[in-house]
């Protein structure tokens, strides 16, 4: 993994560079996962590998190039392909400058103990929990990683930042014979702190849960999403609305609604980066701090999130939510939090005489973007609801509901909240109970 | 580092890994091509993208213009202790364009070409020449023009006609993604899923109707899942998957094909230095039939036409799924119709397949290139073709999203 000894690279490079303006940013990551099923190992890997960036401005144009040499003379030669690429590009009227940003503050989110976490440990954990699973003769796949990233951005404005975070991932799916299944991941930055087993076991009793999987009717019920459901809705909704590009475009559901309801009273939506269980990198790809930024306020819409390119045509400053470089979906919430109501999980169901407990959702895709539409399939854990109380397994169904409309259902948010890793962002989520879910029998 | 973490393993796998056999070779495998793309200059290809987006510029009422061009050569090099020592060069060239019209703010309608995301195969610059962007782009105007007024598609069952780019996802996610012999197995069952198409059902499943027939073909010339050998060293190879509607094969890998005593399919496949291989699609390609597109739409009667993919959600097991498409048409008396929009057709995999009631003819076969298949932890992402044919399916349920 890289040091922050690239920054006097990065520094000789924009020294020597043609360009107006010149950015290089570096993420590198040393990535270890052990992948299981069927009760055994079947992919245990390491991977340490980097990515450089380098964005050169001739005037209004704008060249990135990308590659993973981090030598000088990479580096160099990655200077000259971003400046040919600028040079033969159109102007972007949009583009006005490069941005300067002062040192952010150190991250919190490094943990050697993380980093150094051995592939023997992972493997004694994951043989752990394999016993478990065979002692209640469940069969079990998934994944325990552990990562440690590090950051440098430097430009020709005097922006240098470099820091590293570590972090670990675990996905549990148990499987009983009759081929019900249950899930369980978890997330964090201190593995010291990992309690895998308390983890693992929400997977095992989902699968183990008694009684044969019952067909519903196609309808609408009252749901219970845990928060790993509700990370599945939260990202695409983000997606669709949160970022200044949406915003500016005019696309974004918020926009020409600041300021006005958009979900229930109960729903506050931050992007929450120094939140103590989150850590996030503290600066993001063009080197900017990151800062919290309220998204949704008792369910009245507030802001988005912008990175410099935005910000200007929004008259705004950035947030700190740049992408690469090389990205073309502007700026995104990484480090998203729903804040925790006053209900536990459990009180949840209790007030709940008929519904349907949700683990998770898969396979979510935009079916009307326009309207905020998605369909997919409920996974790994559905269960029905009688008389505030979980009595039996159902077969999953077909989701096809509007995120927006279902963040106005919301009746009820609970106290706990659990850190959802997805893709390149962390959530933390409460369970929710949304009234008025629209679900199929598949 | 390899080494702990292979003893590692150990803690938990105390059983040896059996693995279908596999000759050893030498050889300098290049994929076909005439121009090499990165031999032309930069300059070209961003004026080939101006003049595309000019064309669309052409239309006042488009808003919403995108154009890309991708080119990439991967070269790699296997080395085992079978006694390969294979060298392989591979370019995939890519090109496509997007164009809509925003209604209002919340409310657009986008068509594109080839298909939705472009079309990549295993060719050199070559490709854009086959694509005549000049008079499509016109048509998709005012397709997306009127679509901005059109009618939902009706919510109800009926006869459909898919176009190939269509039949080409969907031969992806109901035909590919179960076929994988790993996933079968499990090995995916905590991120991709499982398959219904199980081990015990090979030779027996009447998967779709016995006019449709599918091969995996590594060998195809210009598909993006062509392969001079996979990533453990199996040469490219054709594999029947389903013959006369019947599953009779699997993708598979070394290990997974010693399971069913089947020598491997050849489909092993890593996106990089930096990731294990797993089973993966090459070119999962359609027999033709025997009917041209018009013959397809007179033999649906009335029905319904639709277009290139716009959303696709399958189940994990892959048995059951709902596509979306950019635009559909009424089948009047086998003549299209009025336009419909936000078009939806859903259903259960195995009953969808044996409800193809014809198949297009060798005129009418393309292998669409999908640039971006997902699987594995960490995610992998492979390229594949389909090789299809537009066809007929009958009595299937559609709908608006």
């Amino acid at each position: 993994m890289i040091t922050e000894k690239i920054l006097d690279i990065f520094k000789g490079a924009i020294k020597n560079s043609p360009a107006d303006q010149t950015e290089l940013v570096c993420e590198s990551e040393e990535f270890y996962l052990t992948r299981f099923a069927e009760n055994l190992i079947h992919q245990n890997m390491g991977r340490s590998d980097s990515t450089i960036w380098c964005r050169a401005i001739f005037g209004k144009k704008a060249g990135v190039a990308r590659s993973n040499d981090a030598t000088k003379e990479g580096v160099a030669e990655l200077l000259k392909i971003a400046g040919d690429v600028a040079r033969n590009g159109n102007d972007d009227p949009g583009f006005q400058s490069l941005i300067r940003s002062d040192k952010a503050q150190k991250s919190q989110g490094f943990y050697k103990t993380t980093f150094d976490y051995p592939a023997a440990s992972r493997a004694g954990d994951v043989a752990a929990i394999i016993d478990r699973a065979k002692a209640a003769s469940l069969t079990c796949a998934g994944t325990y990683q552990t990562s440690a990233t590090a950051l440098c951005v430097a430009n020709s404005l005097g922006t240098e930042q470099f820091d590293k975070t570590s972090e670990y991932r675990f996905s549990l799916t148990a499987v009983a014979p009759g081929g019900r299944s249950g899930w369980s991941q978890a997330a964090g930055r201190d593995i010291e702190q990992f309690d895998f087993l308390t983890a693992a076991q929400r997977a095992l009793d989902k699968a183990a849960y008694p009684g044969e999987a019952v067909q519903l009717q196609s309808g609408t019920y009252n749901v219970i999403l845990e928060p790993d459901a509700v990370a599945n809705f939260l990202l695409l909704t983000a997606f669709l609305g949160f970022g200044g590009k949406t915003l500016h475009q005019g696309r974004s559901f918020m926009s020409e609604k600041i300021g006005q309801a958009i979900m229930a009273s109960g729903i506050t939506i931050t992007e929450d980066p120094f939140h103590p269980a989150m850590q996030f990198m503290p600066f993001d790809y063009e080197g900017v701090s990151r800062r919290k930024i309220t998204l949704v306020e008792n369910g009245i819409a507030r802001e988005g999130v912008y990175d410099s390119y935005y910000a200007v045509l929004a008259g705004k400053t950035s947030t700190g939510n740049a992408l690469a470089p090389d990205n073309n979906y502007g700026p995104y919430p990484k480090a998203m939090v729903i804040a925790p109501g006053n209900s536990s999980a459990d009180e949840l169901i209790k007030s709940t005489p008929s519904g349907i407990y949700v683990t998770r959702f898969w396979y979510l895709n935009y079916i009307n973007p326009m309207k905020t539409m998605v369909t997919g399939y409920t996974r790994d854990g559905t269960f029905l609801i009688e008389d505030g109380k979980i009595t039996k397994p159902i077969v999953d169904m077909r989701v096809q509901q509007s995120m927006l409309e279902a963040f106005s259902n919301v009746e009820l948010v609970s106290s706990e909240q659990r850190l959802i890793p997805q893709y390149g962002t962390l959530m933390l989520v409460p369970f929710l109970k949304i009234n008025n879910f629209n679900l199929s029998a598949t | 580092m390899a080494i702990d973490i292979a003893r590692a393993s150990n803690l938990v796998n105390k059983t040896p890994v059996d693995l279908a056999p596999v000759q050893a070779y030498e050889d300098n495998y290049k994929s076909n091509f005439k121009i090499d793309p990165f031999t032309i200059q930069l300059a070209q290809k961003l004026e080939y993208l101006a003049n595309l987006d000019r064309l669309m510029a052409q239309n006042s009422r488009i808003s919403v213009r995108n154009a890309g061009l991708d080119f990439r050569k991967t070269e790699s090099f296997f080395i085992s202790t079978v006694g390969s020592r294979i060298y392989q060069t591979i370019v995939h060239s890519g090109v496509g364009i997007g164009l809509g019209i925003s209604k209002s703010r919340r409310e657009r309608f986008v068509r594109s070409f080839p298909q939705n995301g472009g079309q990549y195969e295993s060719k050199g610059y070559e490709l854009l020449d086959e694509f005549d962007f000049a008079s499509a782009i016109p048509r998709l105007a005012e397709e997306a023009i009127a679509l901005s007024t059109a009618p939902d598609c009706p919510a109800v069952n009926a006869n459909v006609v898919l176009e190939s780019s269509v039949v080409g996802l969907v031969i992806h996610e109901l035909i590919g993604h179960p076929l994988e012999l790993d996933r079968v197995f499990g090995s995916e069952r905590n991120f991709s899923g499982t398959s219904f198409a199980t081990t015990d059902q090979l030779g027996k499943l009447q998967y779709a109707a016995p006019i449709v027939s599918l091969v995996s073909d590594t060998t195809h010339p210009y598909g993006l899942g062509s392969l001079g050998y996979d990533d453990e060293g199996v040469r490219a190879n054709k594999v029947d998957l389903i013959e006369n509607g019947v599953l009779t094969g699997y993708l598979s890998s070394r290990e997974t094909a010693a399971r069913i005593g089947r020598a491997s399919s050849g489909a092993m496949r890593a996106d990089g230095w930096g990731n294990m291989p797993l089973v993966r699609m090459t070119n999962t390609n359609l027999l033709p039939g025997d009917k041209t597109l018009d013959e397809l739409l007179a033999a649906a009667g009335d029905g319904i036409y639709m277009s290139t993919i716009s959303s696709w959600s399958p189940s994990d097991d892959r048995s059951s799924f709902e596509f979306g498409c950019e635009i559909a048409w009424e089948i009047k008396d086998g003549k299209l119709g009025q336009i419909y929009k936000n078009p939806t057709f859903s259903g259960r995999t195995v009953e969808f397949w044996n409800s193809v009631a014809a198949i297009g003819n060798d005129g009418t076969f393309r292998v669409w290139g999908t640039p971006n298949c997902g699987k594995g932890q960490p995610g992998q992402n492979a390229r594949t073709g389909q090789g299809t044919c537009p066809i007929l399916v009958t009595n299937i349920k559609v709908g608006r999203a």
